[in-house]
């Protein structure tokens, strides 16, 4: 099967395409026989022998076996360890509910903030955005949100704001972002510089040195989704030259 | 243990019967509950009837209205079904407006009569362009125990088999209708279309007549209507798991069975209507 | 836009048809399908959050409301509403959403002639662009029986009203069964099966522009 899906890789399938397992694999004398393991992502699924795709989109592959379906959502659903950006809704006792744009609020503790303990409480109102990450999200619990990593640190999480913007792009385009040698990012840096918190949920934060240039910003941003690179540079150049 | 068994887990206690090939109430997959059939029950409408499916009860009253004929029709009359069902059946009703399942009976019903012309709307036509008779059908669900759709068309069928218009003449001097209640007529049924409703289980057992609880867990439901020379009026199948064809053709034969059991009920229980007067 | 004619040299013939994908901006998956002049619009948003009185423990709740071109939907809509929300609740794999709902917003812009299997398409379409886990396709075909005993398929309004028999048929792309029948008029069994066989023909065109039009929607990030 490993060799089936490596040639269908980068092709566009629909939900209800087929992998068997068995097929094309020959056993050979020399090598030791090792069973192969498929590791599935996002829009694939095992049902019995058969790998299934349930989501339309390109299917990708990440060394050795990682297999996934890249598709343009918009809604997100959450994943363990995504980093999101959420709003707190309530304040309830000891968590906060915090909407993230997904089917259902999620928690997050009071204690779940560097350097938080029972005397110590952070300092969180309703309405300030948090970037966080799920510690649990399943289809059957609550997802909950933590602003420290498996340290104790912070990593950048917590609460923030204050003089930016957010703003909602579709998710592929912030995958694109998220990669670790982005283009988009890259181009933008040499444009202006700012600074850009990026949630795994669509969501998008962005401040600079005035108003005017953060406006600049997000419009280029959102513009970037419809774009092929060769259409983004020629826009990037044409702002640079001073067209906005 | 059975009733815990049961309550825990339906769809296994339900699994572990089909797989002896029988069902929780002793049924076989392809046999019909106990149909009884009562009709003219209503005194005061022009035709009613009244049919038990094992405990699903569905009473069928026709009130016929004199109206003006449709303007796209002029030689035509109106049959209105609709399809009741009040928070009395069953507790899964709302007391309000009709909800989804009641609004696609009712549908359903009216799709059957069109299809089957079971009764040919020109036939309510008193004078054209100026008269015509409306018949309201209206079907209420007493006791909801599943399989509502072939219950309601019995009833229709029986209660429009019964039903007796009054002689109407249109006077000359004020063209105003004469209604003449002594002298009554039948009406006059064209076709028996009658509906078998199936269920499915896990994409591959198909059962016949489902109880309440079966139509819950089955993963699809069809139904089919056939009159007595064999054609298809309907094959109503609302969605869920796919069918194959042998299986389609397996429905098709038993509702072809059913429709001569009901017709000759039908026939039956008119008969001795008509000699107890 | 992607439009496909389909005039090929078998017997099957279907009206032009068209169909956008992501083309508005709030729901989370939208489509239009365009049948010849048959024309219907369709939005899907979720999973959402649920009501308290609609929450399924063990799967998504799923909505489907149909609007139609002038008034109120009515019962008619409810029925198609019936037919349509069974079709896609047996297709998506709902379990893997519980405790969420799912609304899908049909509105027809314009009726002439297989209505309700422009409106399966448009659905199928929609949930697809959503990314919403699906375990198969579905389309939806229209044959009608003339008075001379010959299958149309994809009829338009006039020639629905002068048929004799009109079914519609709900096929999933895997084993190209029949997920949902909506008939009306009288036809033997012999017809019956025909018509099956047509639109399991005609739905083999369907999904390859399903394919096709996906293909041309992802070709900017393949």
């Amino acid at each position: 099967m490993l060799s089936t899906l490596k040639r269908r890789v980068g092709e566009v399938l629909l939900p209800g395409d087929e992998f068997s397992y068995d097929g094309d694999d020959t056993i050979s004398l020399t090598e030791p026989v090792r069973p192969e393991k498929v590791l599935c992502g996002p829009g694939l699924r095992r049902s019995g022998d058969r790998l299934l795709v349930c989501k339309s989109g390109v299917l990708r592959h990440k060394q050795p076996n990682v297999f996934w379906m890249d598709c343009q959502q918009k809604r997100y659903v959450h994943a363990k360890g995504e980093t999101v950006i959420g709003i707190v809704t309530v304040k309830s006792g000891d968590v906060f509910k915090v909407d993230f744009g997904g089917s259902e609020q999620a928690s997050l503790s009071y204690l779940a903030f560097e350097g938080a303990t029972k005397r110590n409480r952070p300092n969180v109102q309703v309405g300030d955005l948090v970037f966080a990450q799920f510690i649990v999200a399943n289809k059957d619990m609550e997802p909950e949100l933590a602003c420290i990593g498996s340290s104790g640190r912070a990593n950048g999480m917590g609460v923030f704001g204050g003089g930016g913007l957010l703003f909602r792009v579709s998710l592929g385009l912030v995958r694109r972002l998220l990669s670790p040698h982005s283009e988009v990012r890259s181009d933008l840096e040499q444009l202006f510089p700012c600074e850009l918190v990026i949630g795994m949920n669509g969501r998008l934060w962005v401040r600079s040195s005035s108003v005017h240039q953060t406006l600049v910003i997000a419009n280029l941003l959102q513009s970037c989704e419809s774009m092929t690179p060769l259409q983004r540079r020629e826009l990037f150049t044409r702002v640079q030259q001073g067209a906005l | 243990m059975a009733a815990g068994f049961k309550t825990a887990e339906p769809l296994e206690y339900h699994r572990s019967f089909l797989k002896e090939n029988c069902r929780p109430d002793g049924r076989e997959l392809s046999e019909f509950r106990t149909t009884t059939l009562n009709i003219g029950s209503i005194s005061t409408a022009d035709g009613s009837a009244l049919v038990k499916l094992g405990n699903t009860t569905v009473i069928c009253g026709i009130k016929a209205e004199l109206a003006n004929p449709p303007v796209e029709g002029p030689g035509k009359g109106y049959i209105v079904p609709n399809v009741d069902l009040p928070p009395l059946c069953s507790s899964r009703f709302r007391p309000g407006p009709p909800g989804e399942q009641a609004q696609a009976a009712s549908q359903f019903i009216a799709d059957v009569i069109e299809s089957s012309e079971v009764i040919q709307t020109e036939d309510l036509c008193i004078e054209r362009g100026k008269l015509c008779w409306v018949l309201y059908c209206d079907l209420m669900c007493l006791d909801y125990d599943g399989n509502l759709l072939d219950a309601c068309i019995v009833a229709l069928l029986a209660a429009l088999k019964n039903t007796q218009l009054p002689d109407v003449t249109i006077s000359t001097e004020t063209s105003a209708p004469e209604v003449n209640l002594e002298k009554r007529r039948g009406l006059h049924i064209h076709k028996h279309p009658v509906a078998t409703s199936f269920c499915i289980f896990d994409d591959s057992v198909l059962i016949v007549d489902p109880t309440a609880e079966e139509e819950s867990l089955a993963t699809a439901q069809l139904a089919v209507v056939t009159d007595e020379e064999g054609r298809l009026c309907s094959l109503h199948k609302p969605g869920g798991t796919s069918l194959s064809g042998e299986k389609l053709q397996e429905c098709i034969s038993r509702a072809t069975v059913r429709q001569r059991e009901i017709q000759k009920l039908i026939n039956k229980v008119l008969h001795s209507v008509k000699t107890d007067q | 836009m992607a439009v496909m004619e389909a005039r090929c040299s078998s017997s099957v013939m279907l009206r032009e048809f068209a169909c956008e994908q992501n083309f508005l901006s709030q729901p989370d998956g939208s489509a239009s399908f365009v049948h010849g002049d048959t024309s219907v619009y369709a939005g899907v948003y979720g999973p959402a959050e649920v009501k308290v009185s609609k929450e399924i423990y063990d799967r998504a709740t799923l909505e489907v409301l149909i609007q139609p071109k002038v008034g109120l939907p009515g019962v008619r809509e409810r029925s198609q509403e019936q037919c349509v929300r069974e079709t896609c609740e047996a297709s998506l794999l709902l379990s893997l959403h519980p405790r969420s709902s799912l609304t899908l917003i049909l509105q027809v812009l314009h009726d002439d002639g297989s209505l309700l299997s422009c409106l399966l398409n448009a659905a199928c379409m929609s949930l697809m662009d959503a990314g919403l886990p699906m375990s198969c396709l579905f389309c939806g075909v229209t044959c009608a029986i003339d008075a001379d005993g010959q299958i149309i398929t994809d009829p338009t309004a006039a020639q629905e009203k002068e048929s004799r028999a009109l079914m519609t048929f709900a096929i999933d792309s895997k084993k190209h069964n029949v997920l949902m029948t909506s008939t009306k008029g009288s036809f033997s069994v012999n017809e019956l099966q025909q018509c099956i066989a047509v639109s399991q023909k005609a739905s083999e065109k369907l999904f390859q522009f399903y394919r096709d039009s996906v293909r041309r929607r992802y070709s900017k990030t393949l």
